[in-house]
């Protein structure tokens, strides 16, 4: 009985998934035995080093910055774009065949042309990042516009609504569980993008600290490195989950696959 | 007033081709009239009432509100439909009122409005509440105050209480008479209710199958204040439901 109420503990599956995770690396680790795949007690060990450089937090600084400037410059062109895709077919006929062929290019392939116009310094960066997070903010916009109820937008007309306030009032807050499920998606390509970006044009930041100790072969750094960006990763992501949640309350359906199993399990 | 003048509508179907759903039309609705629309699913019915609305185009022929044609949707015509179609991110006080910020109504004013009607529409102490926390009766509520708050001279209803269950239906059907009985709105009433349509209305206009025709337009001669215990057992008002329901369903493939 003891056990089985542990085993229900709500913290308990997640704790259970990183020590799982800890094990391979340690067993993969014993089981290669090369010195550039040190086992995670190593990675670990490095940590506190890392963090009494002050160039560890000028750095991260410096990769926050960008990833935020890029983002920030997606919602700001990248979600209208969708929203205006979504109430308008002409405007979708239009910029269809345009993303359809920029979908699949890695947009870190685009960094040493980007380079070649813009240089090496942060607007290249910020560029990237930027095209990283507009297609899927793009199209779950156009997915959540698409989908705003007619009716809705009629109501808003009758009492008198014109066409920029219909969009703001009506169109994005309908299609915001959605947009902001595109959001989510976004922050972790701005994320991936961001070290890809600084792994090309190396200068300031994480990726940069990354890629400089593997030249030097400081694997132990390397590693821990990687488990500040996955800690990195997970902690944005809760945040933005808690932020999520607190704007969409209100919608009739969750949309939030967790969410949902735990209504169907209870 | 508002004056329908030879209306057709055609939509075009996914193959290309054109599917006519309303074809000449002609009527006048004068001020203060409770009209109810009745015809079979697919006669065009609720098409008539978003053209009207002004939330779709005719194909051809003309509207006319106050002698003014109709270009676009306005406050003058106030829309409930059968989804309630409320802000779902709005509480119910924040449905009720969108219409009165949008037309500038000062914010005590709106407010006083606003109160009134969800007293009106029994809702007052559900102000905080949101859509998904009512029920499909209180929403519909809600949707019928949202509109009477901005005071159209219109109020156009699209199968309102369709989504509801029956006895949700016949409350609601109860309050509507009581505040349309007050202010006397002209209202266009999309039903296929045959009994609702009579206990409602003025008038009963009713459309043929696919492409909607006018095949009728009945008046319904029955004293007001009604009351529904009383209309049951009464000869004309049975009639009346007889009269169109055989109406309705002779020459109908179903």
């Amino acid at each position: 009985m003891k056990v089985r109420a542990l085993l229900t503990l709500p913290g308990l599956p997640p704790l259970a998934s990183v020590a799982f995770l800890l094990a391979v690396w340690q067993a993969a680790s014993l089981a290669l035995g090369q010195s550039s795949f040190p086992p995670p007690i190593e990675a670990f060990r490095a940590l506190p080093e890392l963090f009494r450089d002050r160039e560890t937090y000028t750095n991260l600084a410096a990769s926050l910055a960008r990833m935020a400037t890029g983002l920030v410059l997606g919602l700001a062109i990248a979600v209208p774009v969708g929203l205006v895709m979504g109430r308008s077919q002409r405007v979708t006929n239009f910029l269809n065949p345009i993303l359809t062929v920029i979908y699949p290019i890695p947009k870190a392939a685009l960094m040493p042309i980007i380079m070649l116009w813009v240089g090496v310094g942060d607007v290249s960066k910020v560029l990237v990042i930027f095209l990283g997070v507009s297609l899927p903010l793009v199209y779950h916009s156009y997915q959540g516009a698409r989908a705003v109820d007619e009716k809705l937008i009629w109501s808003a007309m009758a009492m008198g609504t014109g066409p920029a306030a219909r969009v703001l009032r009506v169109i994005l807050p309908s299609a915001l569980p959605e947009v902001l499920l595109g959001c989510r998606v976004g922050l972790a390509m701005a994320l991936i993008v961001m070290i890809t970006s600084e792994m090309i044009a190396r200068q300031s930041g994480v990726g940069n600290i990354l890629f400089n100790s593997l030249d030097m072969a400081l694997y132990d750094n390397v590693y821990a490195m990687i488990v500040v960006l996955a800690a990195l990763g997970f902690a944005l992501d809760l945040v933005f989950e808690q932020l999520r949640r607190r704007l969409t309350f209100w919608a009739e359906t969750s949309l939030d696959p967790v969410a949902l199993l735990k209504e169907a399990a209870a | 007033m508002i004056e329908i003048e030879r209306l057709s509508k055609s939509f075009e179907t996914a193959k290309g081709t054109l599917h006519p759903a309303l074809a000449d039309i002609t009527l006048d609705v004068p001020a203060g009239r409770f009209l109810s629309i009745l015809g079979p699913s697919g006669c065009g019915k609720s098409t008539l009432l978003y053209i009207v609305g002004g939330f779709i185009e005719p194909s051809s022929g003309s509207v006319r509100v106050e002698g003014r044609p109709v270009t676009g949707p306005g406050p003058d015509r106030g829309p409930v439909f059968q989804e309630f179609a409320l802000f779902p991110w709005k509480t119910v006080k924040g449905n009720v009122r969108y219409g009165l910020d949008v037309q500038g109504v000062p914010r005590e004013r709106a407010e006083e409005r606003v109160a009134r009607l969800l007293e009106m529409v029994h809702l007052t102490g559900y102000e905080n509440f949101y859509p998904k926390e009512l029920s499909g009766g209180m929403k519909q509520r809600v949707a019928i105050a949202r509109t009477l708050a901005y005071e159209p001279a219109i109020l156009l209803m699209d199968e309102p209480f369709g989504a509801l269950d029956a006895h949700t239906r016949r409350i609601l059907q109860n309050e509507l008479l009581s505040i349309w009985e007050r202010d006397r709105k002209t209202v266009l009433f999309v039903t296929h209710g045959v009994e609702e349509a009579v206990f409602l209305s003025d008038s009963v206009l009713v459309l043929t199958g696919s492409p909607g025709r006018q095949k009728a337009l009945i008046e319904i001669d029955l004293p007001r204040p009604r009351v529904r215990a009383e209309l049951l057992l009464n000869r004309r008002y049975q009639e009346y439901v007889i009269e169109i329901e055989r109406m309705m369903d002779s020459g109908q493939m179903v």
